[in-house]
């Protein structure tokens, strides 16, 4: 016991000086605009990913992440260092570990407000709205929550470095994708061999996608966190002869291989070879940090399949 | 009509039942295909992707319908036939919940498994688990209700542990929601075509059967006087039932209330003689599912979004129960095991309840105390951390016990109350209501604080109870009534969560979750209204100790001794359901408690009213209490719910006390 601890205070004292030396993606994302920041740094405790992977690109390291288990299998990036304590599952946030960590600041969603009354006992809360009823465009909503969380955490400055950065970036999306003359998309993940979640408006891969110039050929509408779960065969109602048809890992075991079995899968347009491709995923409920990554996973697909 | 009602032994009935049921099921069938038919025929020949849809998806998809419809009606029969219980059905002996959760576990740690076939996991899980039932059922020479409490109690372990891994799992194993919801999607005949045979054997078979069943349902001992071996012919006939149901659930997934269903209409419409009730079982599963697929469709383009077909069945299965409840033949059971295990028996002395109650004592202190420190180490609780941790712990505490006493009192008076080993206060639907509140809620308000939630459910509880026991006063309160009502409202409800699931709206893990029975959400207030209402419940139960112990001798005996039978049912079912309500207002629907707490009273020898429902009461306090304590310390920080511990926990512990004896 008394090493473990030991060693997670080392680690944690150590974590700025981790962070900016943690090796950098193609993305930069978790680069903090400055090296130091003259602020002090805040114990957050964020219980959402995508308030998360923002709180990482404004330079600050939450004290503690919910579900960090699962981190490396939906965010991915950026890479969590090592000291962050896991608050436990999304819906059953261990209020036992919040209580002794004590945090100066809990982010919270919509998606957590029966629990909101009890999480202010608990410490300041701050509460960003990108995935609600309400509806709209994910993405305008997650700039304006970065820059609400950015004001919160005194990192005004880092987090309009962070926005003009992904602004940059999808521009030089839509300039690459505009050069190739980039196909329509059909976006999905497969839950089983006979059916898939396809991603429609108004959700965060719709978005990036009229963001950066690329038509989405799935017309239908889905929920408001931007999804429709549809059978295999529903994807016969893509018209578009042009469009491509991509699915995130992961993938299930058996999905592939009981497809090449199926008269209909293999008559689909959409299907054929060179239309069809499985890509690594990216957090689909997320804010700008795995909208850049959706971005940039995209943009290097299509130019490498043009 | 009248003929029918009046001439019920002949087979008018089913046939005209069933051509009814099929004729409306094509009508749907016409109105999916006539637009793409009129569609094909337009176009030139030559490549049409519309055509491949027909060919391949739509056609396909009502074979699926009609080959699994049968199966289950097939199999539903036989099981009802075998069992003599109108509430078994394919899902009764954990055929499903085994496949189920062989499914989630190859899913979540050996995916490579699945290449090699979704459907051979599946079998080998729900072959594992009739064979487990099988093997407690044999300790007891197959009895029919030995293998049905062996069946639910096996279903509940595997149903609780799928559970768990779906909550901990909530985004990887979306599909598993699909499956256990009973899509029948299809884009090739591979699953058809690789049915049929099966289907087709094991129907043979069950024919095979017929003669000899019809014996068994003589009588056991007529049936042995004519020379039927009566165990083995029962083993057959299950395991025919059982490898239909388990083709059916790992072919398309969970469909079960068509296998509860079919057989009931069979029998209601006039079938009597075994072999037609399996005939026009097996015809009228083939039209109801093609029906309910059909409507499943035909909403699914009106509404635009995905339905799975098993949840759609219970959707509207459940009231069809409803209505067809009052032509239901009832006869009064007596508690088969009462009065086998006198010789062990307990004596409720003074001081066997002050140990019980220092026990209690201590297991409450040690729930406080011993946990876990922020980084997951083990740990007696520091003084100084106990003003913040205590306030969290000690509502939780609080709230798992009083629950799970007041479930066990509830399943004592169920049981007594109507002779039936699988009552419990879920079976009663109260749970379900509860349910219901809390879901019409969360489509008003996106998301209802804890006050909200309470409020709600006690709405929807109270409901449903008055909806039971006015029901079941129009019917003088037959206890099997009551029970049937009550298991078509839990189906519906755990349809309206399949059906959210599998559409991926988040509100379905809202809802899960909230079903599971977690004291997630106890705060102070709520602990100790919950505790006052426990003791106040408790007490009454206890007193009413004297119609308890008459009641399940019979009507006759009761009467005989001078008892209101109206009054006195009616005053147990409500004490029954206030104290279900009241449980599951803080922990959600435990039903695994409020069957556990007076079996293991039982068990223990606590046979008269009084010690059985005070014991039981002390057991399912205290097994809630380590259930809550296990779900929160044992994957810290994650969180298992404390209903599906007890589950987990107690379902085992009670096979180890049947296989024993």
């Amino acid at each position: 016991m008394s090493a473990k601890s030991e060693n997670m205070r080392v680690k944690g004292l150590s974590r700025r000086s981790l962070l900016s030396a943690a090796a950098l993606g193609p993305l930069g994302l978790a680069a903090p605009a400055r090296a130091a920041s003259p602020a002090p740094v805040p114990k957050v405790a964020s219980l959402d990913y995508g308030l998360a992977s923002t709180l990482m690109n404004l330079g600050i390291t939450p004290t503690a992440i919910v579900s960090l288990a699962d981190w490396d299998k939906w965010v991915i990036e950026p890479e969590i260092p090592a000291g962050v304590t896991d608050l436990g599952n999304g819906w059953e946030i261990n209020f036992e570990v919040l209580a002794m960590l004590k945090p100066d600041l809990i982010l919270t969603t919509p998606y957590l407000d029966a629990l909101k009354p009890r999480l202010e006992t608990m410490g300041k809360v701050l509460r960003l709205e990108i995935y609600d009823a309400s509806g709209g465009a994910v993405l305008s909503k997650a700039y304006a929550a970065t820059r609400e969380l950015a004001q919160a955490v005194d990192r005004v400055a880092e987090g309009d470095t962070f926005l003009a950065r992904a602004d940059v970036y999808f521009d030089d999306c839509r300039k690459r994708l505009a050069l190739i003359g980039a196909p329509p998309v059909v976006l999905m993940g497969f839950l089983d061999a006979r059916h898939a979640r396809v991603y429609a408006s108004p959700g965060l891969y719709d978005n990036v996608l009229s963001r950066i110039g690329v038509e989405n050929a799935w017309k239908g509408q889905g929920n408001y966190w931007g999804f429709e779960t549809i059978g295999i065969e529903d994807l016969a109602r893509v018209t578009n002869p042009r469009a491509r048809l991509i699915a995130f890992e992961p993938v299930p075991g058996d999905v592939l291989p009981k497809l090449a079995e199926s008269p209909l899968w293999k008559a689909l347009p959409i299907s054929q070879p060179g239309r069809f491709s499985v890509i690594p995923g990216a957090l689909m409920f997320g804010m700008v940090n795995d909208a850049m990554r959706f971005a940039h996973l995209l943009t290097e697909h299509l130019e490498n399949t043009a | 009509m009248t003929a029918i009602a009046a001439a019920p032994g002949r087979l008018a009935g089913p046939p005209l039942v069933t051509i009814i049921i099929a004729l409306a099921a094509a009508a749907f069938a016409v109105l999916r295909l006539e637009p793409e038919l009129v569609a094909i025929s337009q176009q030139a020949p030559g490549y049409d992707i519309r055509q491949v849809v027909l060919l391949y998806s739509t056609l396909p998809r009502m074979a699926t319908a009609l080959l699994a419809g049968a199966a289950l009606g097939l199999s539903g029969s036989l099981f009802q036939q075998v069992l003599r219980n109108p509430l078994a059905s394919p899902t009764t002996l954990g055929v499903s919940a085994g496949a189920n959760l062989s499914l989630a576990l190859a899913t979540l740690y050996m995916p490579g498994l699945l290449g090699f076939g979704r459907d051979l996991v599946a079998l080998a899980g729900s072959a594992i688990a009739a064979g487990l039932v099988f093997l407690l059922g044999a300790r007891r020479g197959f009895s029919p209700f030995s293998l049905v409490l062996s069946g639910l109690i096996i279903s509940l372990w595997c149903g609780a542990l799928s559970a768990v891994l779906v909550m901990l799992n909530d985004r990887w194993l979306a599909s598993l929601f699909i499956w256990g919801a009973g899509s029948l999607s299809q884009q090739s005949w591979v699953i058809p075509l690789s049915l049929l045979p099966k289907v087709a054997m094991a129907g043979l078979l069950a024919w095979l059967i017929v003669r000899p069943l019809g014996l068994v349902e003589l009588g056991e001992a007529g049936a042995t006087a004519l020379g039927v071996d009566t165990a083995r012919l029962r083993l057959l006939a299950i395991i025919v039932a059982v490898a239909l149901a388990a083709f059916v659930t790992s072919a398309v997934g969970v469909i079960g209330f068509i296998g509860l269903v079919a057989p009931i209409i069979a029998r209601l419409s006039g079938a009597r003689r075994s072999g037609s009730v399996l005939l026009w079982s097996a015809l009228i599963g083939a039209a109801l599912l093609w029906l309910a697929d059909g409507v499943v469709q035909y909403l699914a383009g009106a509404f635009s979004d995905f339905l799975p077909t098993g949840a759609v069945t219970a959707v509207f299965g459940s009231p069809l129960l409803l209505l067809l409840l009052h032509r239901l033949k009832v006869r009064h059971r007596v508690l088969p095991e009462q009065g086998r295990i006198l010789s062990r028996r307990l004596q409720a002395s003074p001081g066997l309840t002050l140990a019980a109650i220092a026990g209690l004592a201590l297991l409450v202190a040690a729930a406080l105390l011993v946990g876990r420190a922020a980084d997951g180490d083990w740990a007696l609780l520091q003084p100084d951390l106990y003003i913040d941790i205590l306030p969290l712990r000690f509502p939780r505490v609080l709230g798992a016990l009083s629950a799970g006493a007041m479930l066990a009192i509830a399943g004592t008076i169920l049981q007594r109350l109507t002779g039936n080993e699988m009552a419990s206060p879920e079976v009663l639907g109260i749970g379900a209501g509860a349910t219901i509140g809390v879901t019409v809620t969360i489509f008003i308000v996106a998301s209802p604080g804890f006050g909200l939630q309470i409020t709600s459910a006690a709405a929807g509880a109270l409901a449903v109870l008055g909806l039971v026991v006015g029901f079941a006063l129009r019917g003088g309160l037959l206890p099997e009534r009551v029970l049937l009502a009550g298991i078509a409202l839990s189906a519906m409800v755990d349809a309206v969560v399949g059906v959210l699931s599998s559409t991926g709206d988040p509100r379905a893990m809202f809802l899960l979750r909230w079903m599971s029975g977690s004291t997630y959400g106890m705060e102070t207030s709520t602990a100790l209204a919950v505790v006052a209402a426990a003791i106040v419940l408790v007490t009454a139960a206890a007193s009413a100790h004297r119609w308890l112990d008459i009641l399940p001798l019979g009507p006759a005996p009761a009467a005989g001794l001078g008892l209101s039978l109206p009054r006195s049912r009616l005053f147990l079912f409500a004490l029954a359901g206030l104290a279900s309500a009241a449980a599951t207002l803080c922990v959600g629907p435990l039903s695994f408690i409020g069957l556990m707490g007076p079996h293991l009273a039982r068990e223990c020898g606590l046979l008269r009213a009084r010690p059985q429902i005070l014991g039981a009461a002390l057991l399912g306090g205290g097994l809630m209490v380590v259930a809550d304590w296990l779900g929160r310390t044992i994957i810290f920080p994650y969180q298992i719910p404390a209903g599906l511990v007890s589950a987990l926990v107690g379902a085992p512990f009670l096979m180890l006390l049947m296989r024993r004896k």
